[in-house]
């Protein structure tokens, strides 16, 4: 049939068929081989870019998200390498560093000051005779003139000063009067009293509290604990989530019927109840567990601390939830497609198609989940500890170091203020970056 | 619908009595009695009271015994905190505290988060939606003690010349205040978030196209036919936090010392009061999941199109 020639009709006005096939016909000289310039640039035009690189393309342009980065990777950097370069731990108890101010006053001015103090409340608590013998001797050694109503005034106000009793004179009112100023940092007498012998000391930063330790170590642990919990509870909730989320969407039908009821039931219990029980259940628990051997185990629990794996326990247990949905949600979606009936055709298991096939597409959706988890665990941390169910002493944590600070706080107002603004800006941070990140994974769902 | 509802509540009940078994079983495991104290009693006086209260017997039977106390409405008596009170007594006397705060707390929040939200996404792309976006996330990324401390400070003299306001809750109009606002911040932030990305999507919509081919007015194309469909995702949010916060937020009780029922239930724990955890435990759970459930309901009030029988997802 092919073969078969086509007859044109004689009169026909329709163009000739055979003739416009061949118009495209090329000559044989038409074509010459590309020189290697040629193809070298023909290679090099496009490079072709990688899921991860393209994201990465978008993060860099996403200002907000790269700023927050940098601040995470700051803060991770004073909470892991900072306590290394502080000489204070997080627990030692300075001797004669009570309740420093994260600011002081230099040696010689704290002479000044003192001396100044106690001039003017030594003269305080003069008698009136006294004080009206000394401002004689006074004027006279300066030539003037000691009248009646000079005697009255001194007598008077010496009178005032004994009954007032309050006229003291404070260190900050000495420091004003003469006029001197504090300078940042805080050091007890002591380590004054070293440094103005020449050696270096290293300062309080940020002062220290009631016990004498150092607020600065403090934060910097604090810090740590935060983010350690903030990435195990992101990491457990992701391992679990992801299991049960991917079984149950694979398996569908009454597996996922069952599963799904339970996901129901967990959704709707009050978790925050739930984890102030277990957390309080769970301590007394694992310290008993901790001191009955030295098993790797153990040592374990004595490496994290007893009140940090109740934590993640309490998070393992009940904050998988909705990574599960989501991955349910999307393998749901997947499963349908061509690939996985044709992995299925090639004879591979359940368990292959999950892990080869299904979770590496939605690789995306995992990772900004796991990473919003972590601002969300270190919220639910500092929460707990501020509570006093969290981290215990002498362990310390930015919630708890908030607790503490509020006995002091219209004294010593930096002690609640350090750490809350340190905990907000970590949690504010990683919320951005982590927004940054679901934009630029999956630029779909950009608004 | 009816199927829908029977297989909901059925579905409540089932994770009510959960929560109790745990809660139960939990409360038994931690170490201690509530009749350790300063005075150190003896074995025998600790035998006879625990006998007494019925806490010499196996958990289960223990369980048993509770649950069928509770089927008759009882919720026993208080064993430490309040020795002998009544438990529903004691709940119904701080209940309305912390509700009353948390219900003006919600109030503002929606009050306030709902119009923000959907000023943002009006106003999208300008630097209006920038700064509500910075304040927004900003308010979500501060724990509540941290919001509620800060007002503490400045408001009650922590800065020179500035007392406006008493420290501590002592039922007066003025001590609401703080508490109230501390208690919504939160919740404002987060729904004016939700509105705003829900706007957003129904603000794309055909139908906002039409009308506004219509000729209508910006207020009623926002308020009327936008917004109404971006209610179903602020209400999913809506539901469980409205119980929280009516139950007291903990921290905001702890902080202003307010003597809500959220305060009064981590004491109880600390004490061990087994009655009185068990007692707050089931009424804090239950008042979350019948919200819960009514939210699950209403969604059908509020959008037809949605298919119940296929699980309501």
């Amino acid at each position: 049939m092919a073969e078969k020639k086509m007859k044109r009709a004689i009169g026909s006005l329709q163009p000739d068929v055979e003739e416009i096939l061949h118009w495209n016909d090329l000559p044989a000289d038409a074509f010459e081989p590309a020189s290697e310039s040629e193809k070298e640039n023909f290679i090099q035009d496009r490079k072709s870019v990688s899921y991860w690189k393209d994201a990465w393309r978008r993060l860099r342009r996403n200002k907000v998200a790269m700023v927050a980065m940098v601040i995470v990777i700051l803060l991770a950097l004073f909470a892991f390498v900072g306590p290394m370069l502080v000489p204070y731990s997080y627990d030692q108890q300075i001797r004669g560093a009570n309740n420093l101010h994260p600011w002081h006053y230099t040696w010689e001015d704290k002479q000044r000051i003192s001396a100044y103090m106690e001039e003017q409340n030594g003269l305080a608590n003069l008698t009136p005779d006294e004080a009206v013998e000394q401002a004689r001797a006074e004027a006279e050694a300066e030539g003037r003139e000691f009248t009646r109503i000079d005697e009255a005034k001194v007598r008077a106000a010496a009178v005032a000063g004994a009954q007032g009793g309050g006229d003291t004179v404070t260190e900050e009112e000495a420091a004003e009067a003469l006029g001197i100023k504090t300078k940042p940092f805080g050091y007890s007498d002591d380590e004054l009293q070293r440094m103005a012998n020449g050696e270096s000391v290293f300062p309080h930063v940020f002062g220290t509290d009631t016990h004498g330790r150092d607020i600065l170590a403090r934060t910097m642990m604090g810090a740590r604990v935060s983010m350690i919990v903030g990435i195990c509870c992101a990491l457990i909730v992701l391992v679990i989530g992801a299991l049960y989320g991917s079984i149950s969407g694979y398996c569908g039908g009454k597996v996922d019927a069952v599963m799904q009821r339970i996901v129901e039931i967990i959704y709707t219990i009050p978790e925050v109840l739930i984890i102030l029980l277990l957390g309080t259940v769970l301590r007394p628990v694992l310290s008993n567990f901790q001191n009955s051997g030295d098993g790797p185990l153990q040592s374990l629990v004595t490496v994290l601390g007893p009140n940090l794996i109740s934590i993640f326990i309490a998070f393992g247990m009940l904050y998988w939830v909705t990574m599960s949905r989501i991955i349910r949600g999307q393998i749901l979606q997947l499963k349908q497609q061509e690939y996985v009936t044709a992995a299925r055709a090639l004879g591979a298991k359940g368990g292959r198609i999950i892990k080869r096939h299904l979770l590496p597409n939605c690789i995306g959706q995992i990772v900004t989940t796991t990473f919003l988890q972590i601002p969300s665990a270190i919220f639910t941390e500092s929460f707990l500890s501020f509570l006093g169910m969290g981290v215990t002493a002498p362990m310390t944590s930015l919630g708890s170091m908030c607790s503490d600070a509020l006995g002091g706080l219209s004294t010593y107002p930096y002690r609640l203020f350090i750490p809350a603004i340190i905990l907000s800006v970590m949690i504010l941070c990683l919320n951005l970056f982590g927004d940054g990140l679901r934009d630029a994974l999956d630029p779909r769902l950009k608004k | 619908m009816g199927k829908y509802v029977i297989k909901r509540v059925l579905m409540a009940v089932l994770t009510l009595f959960i929560v109790i078994c745990l809660t139960f079983f939990l409360m038994n495991a931690v170490p201690g009695s509530p009749w350790l104290s300063e005075r150190n009693p003896s074995q025998a006086t600790i035998d006879a009271l625990n006998a007494k209260y019925g806490l010499d017997k196996p958990v289960i039977v223990q369980l048993g015994l509770y649950l069928q106390d509770l089927l008759h409405g009882d919720f026993r008596e208080s064993l430490r905190m309040q020795r002998d009170r009544p438990v529903l007594d004691i709940i119904t006397t701080m209940f309305p505290i912390s509700a009353s705060i948390g219900a003006i707390a919600i109030g503002w929040a929606i009050l306030v988060g709902v119009p923000l939200g959907c000023l943002a996404a009006y106003k999208r792309g300008t630097w209006v939606d920038s700064l509500l976006r910075v304040i927004c996330t900003l308010g979500i990324s501060m724990p509540g003690f941290v919001v509620a401390t800060i007002l503490l400070h400045t408001l009650t003299g922590g800065i020179e010349g500035v007392n406006l306001l008493p420290a501590l809750f002592d039922g007066t109009p003025k001590s609401y205040i703080m508490p109230c606002l501390a208690l919504g911040f939160y919740p404002m932030c987060y729904l004016s978030r939700q509105t705003r990305t829900a706007m957003l999507d129904s603000i794309n919509q055909e139908y906002i196209k039409t009308a506004r081919a219509k000729g209508l007015k910006n207020g009623k194309i926002i308020f009327k036919h936008a917004l109404r469909n971006a209610m179903i995702p602020v209400l999913t949010y809506l539901g469980p936090q409205i119980a929280f916060t009516l139950c007291g937020g903990f921290v905001v009780e702890t902080v202003f010392s307010i003597p809500g029922l959220g305060r009064y239930f981590i004491q109880s724990i600390q004490n061990r009061d087994y009655p009185l955890i068990m007692g707050t435990t089931i009424f804090l759970a239950a008042f979350i999941i019948v919200m819960n459930l009514i939210v699950d309901l209403l969604y059908k009030l509020v959008d037809p199109r949605i298919n119940l029988s296929k699980g309501g997802n």
